[in-house]
């Protein structure tokens, strides 16, 4: 190789890893930083929620429900909808979650009953303790 | 005196040799229509974009507890606030209308044919940028509607495996909307867009200005006959100056716009503004209407359709893609659509079809 050959690509090599050794950070830095929301617990009165009723939470910075099924006892499961992110609602009448972005229909478990949404509400964990659910 | 002062800046700038030559000797073709004006109109609805955006930024705080506030005092209690705003809001999808018209009408005359390719492309992402303006800016007022349609289309990248929820949380600052979403829509809506788009309209006029403007597609064109690789301006020396003739049509389509800029901003005052606009944002209540704005509504009411979200996002990723590249696909040499059949019934079909969704998104 040319002395004018090398210091080209020298040069192109040195200007290529200065560009690059800004990668790292520039990517660190625009990722989200970690969340800080620690996992704690939330303690509810099982009288809040009524046979067939439904109470909205937020459990570490994540909009849950939790339902209180006739025969089936008590489920916490996560708002969110697995499609878009919209937060879905309780329809006591027809005893289902509603998206109301693009009307994805989950079960009273958070299985998929219809619509796009691609997965089933994660479901929260839980406890009850005497007259109180422990959630997380 | 003012003679001496002209020969000063003349000697310096050359201003009367840029004039001469870029418009008053500057050609245009004969047989061009109106439609060419579409690109200066959108130029100019940008300026406009800009000036009433600096104006609302006195006011504006890109906070979640004073950014639904500031724009109630922008509209309520500041002098001809609303004026600025709403030149701001109709402006933006004006501006997104002419820009898609402008594709619309070089699509239907085929002026994106050789050697015109990379102006479309730099055109088309003229119109994503300009999108993504509107969008980003849809989130700026933090109210219920603009929080969940942003809500709904950062959610998008999460159908794609791997980085699909990194690039979510890239897009959000976090896991869900908060004063880190705010935050980032708003660096991104005033200081990434704007420089981007001005590098986009550079590259778009000065292919325009190095390849020369397209006659309409009446007869082959002699540059259509040249082999891919030879480079020849188009000058259109038989054509008519560019001032005053042309510029008078410029002008005349800049005064169409503002009139329906001003007439919106009048008789329909809450045309951008539905019940949900006007609802401070709260990320534990989805509203039961959430659309985004007219624009995104035919790839909403897409996502609603297809039942699997992986497919219903490829399939729109692969659309955009055919639509950015598609002086790529078209390789037929006949620039007259009337004289193609096919690429017509293509032509109405996409565009029908993109009105029936934008419709149906809407109901």
């Amino acid at each position: 190789m040319k002395r004018r050959g090398f210091l080209k690509t020298l040069l192109a090599f040195l200007g290529a890893a200065s560009a690059a050794s800004f990668v790292y950070p520039l990517s660190r830095y625009i990722a989200p930083p970690a969340s800080t929301e620690t996992s704690k617990t939330l303690v509810i009165a099982k009288r809040e929620i009524p046979l067939g009723d439904a109470m909205e939470i937020v459990f570490n910075g994540v909009p849950a429900v939790i339902l209180n099924r006739p025969g089936k006892g008590l489920v916490a499961i996560s708002r969110v909808c697995t499609h878009l992110g919209c937060l879905v609602q309780y329809d006591k009448e027809n005893k289902r979650l509603l998206c109301p972005c693009h009307a994805g229909i989950y079960d009273l478990e958070g299985n998929i009953v219809s619509g796009p949404p691609p997965k089933p509400l994660p479901k929260l964990p839980f406890r009850v303790e005497g007259e109180t659910i422990v959630i997380g | 005196m003012w003679e001496r002062v002209k020969n000063w800046m003349e000697t310096r700038i050359g201003l009367d040799d840029l004039i001469r030559t870029q418009v008053t000797e500057y050609r245009v073709p004969k047989n061009i229509n109106i439609f060419y004006t579409l690109g200066f109109v959108a130029a100019v609805g940008y300026l406009i974009q800009v000036l009433s955006g600096i104006l609302l930024l006195i006011y504006y705080i890109p906070h979640p507890d004073h950014a639904f506030k500031s724009v109630q005092l922008i509209m309520h209690k500041v002098p001809f606030g609303w004026l600025f705003r709403q030149m701001h809001v109709v402006g933006s999808n004006l501006m997104i209308a002419a820009i898609g018209l402008h594709m619309l009408t070089v699509f239907a005359m085929g002026n994106y044919k050789r050697p015109r390719e990379l102006t479309w492309v730099g055109g088309a992402l003229l119109l994503f940028v300009t999108i993504a303006f509107g969008f980003s800016g849809y989130l700026l007022p933090w109210t219920q509607l603009s929080y969940w349609a942003t809500t709904v289309v950062t959610s998008i990248p999460t159908a794609v495996p791997v980085v699909g929820d990194f690039a979510a949380g890239v897009l959000r600052g976090g896991e869900q909307g908060t004063g880190a979403t705010l935050s980032r829509f708003f660096a991104f809506h005033v200081s990434i867009l704007p420089p981007l788009f001005m590098v986009l309209v550079g590259v778009h006029i000065f292919l325009i200005k190095r390849i020369g403007i397209s006659a309409t597609p009446f007869g082959r064109q002699a540059e259509e006959k040249r082999p891919w690789t030879e480079y020849h301006k188009k000058s259109h020396i038989d054509g008519y100056p560019y001032y005053p003739r042309f510029f008078q049509m410029d002008m005349l389509m800049v005064m169409v716009y503002l009139a329906v800029m001003f007439a919106l901003i009048t008789f329909t005052p809450n045309l951008f503004f539905p019940e949900e606009a006007t609802i401070p944002a709260n990320a534990f209540k989805t509203p039961v209407n959430v659309r985004p704005e007219w624009y995104l509504l035919a790839p909403y009411q897409m996502l609603k359709l297809i039942p699997n979200k992986f497919l219903g996002i490829i399939i729109q990723l692969a659309l955009f893609l055919v639509f950015l590249l598609w002086p790529f696909f078209d390789t037929e040499k006949e620039k007259n659509i009337m004289k193609r059949p096919l690429l017509r019934g293509l032509f109405l079909f996409s565009f029908i079809l993109w009105l029936i969704l934008m419709f149906w998104g809407r109901s």
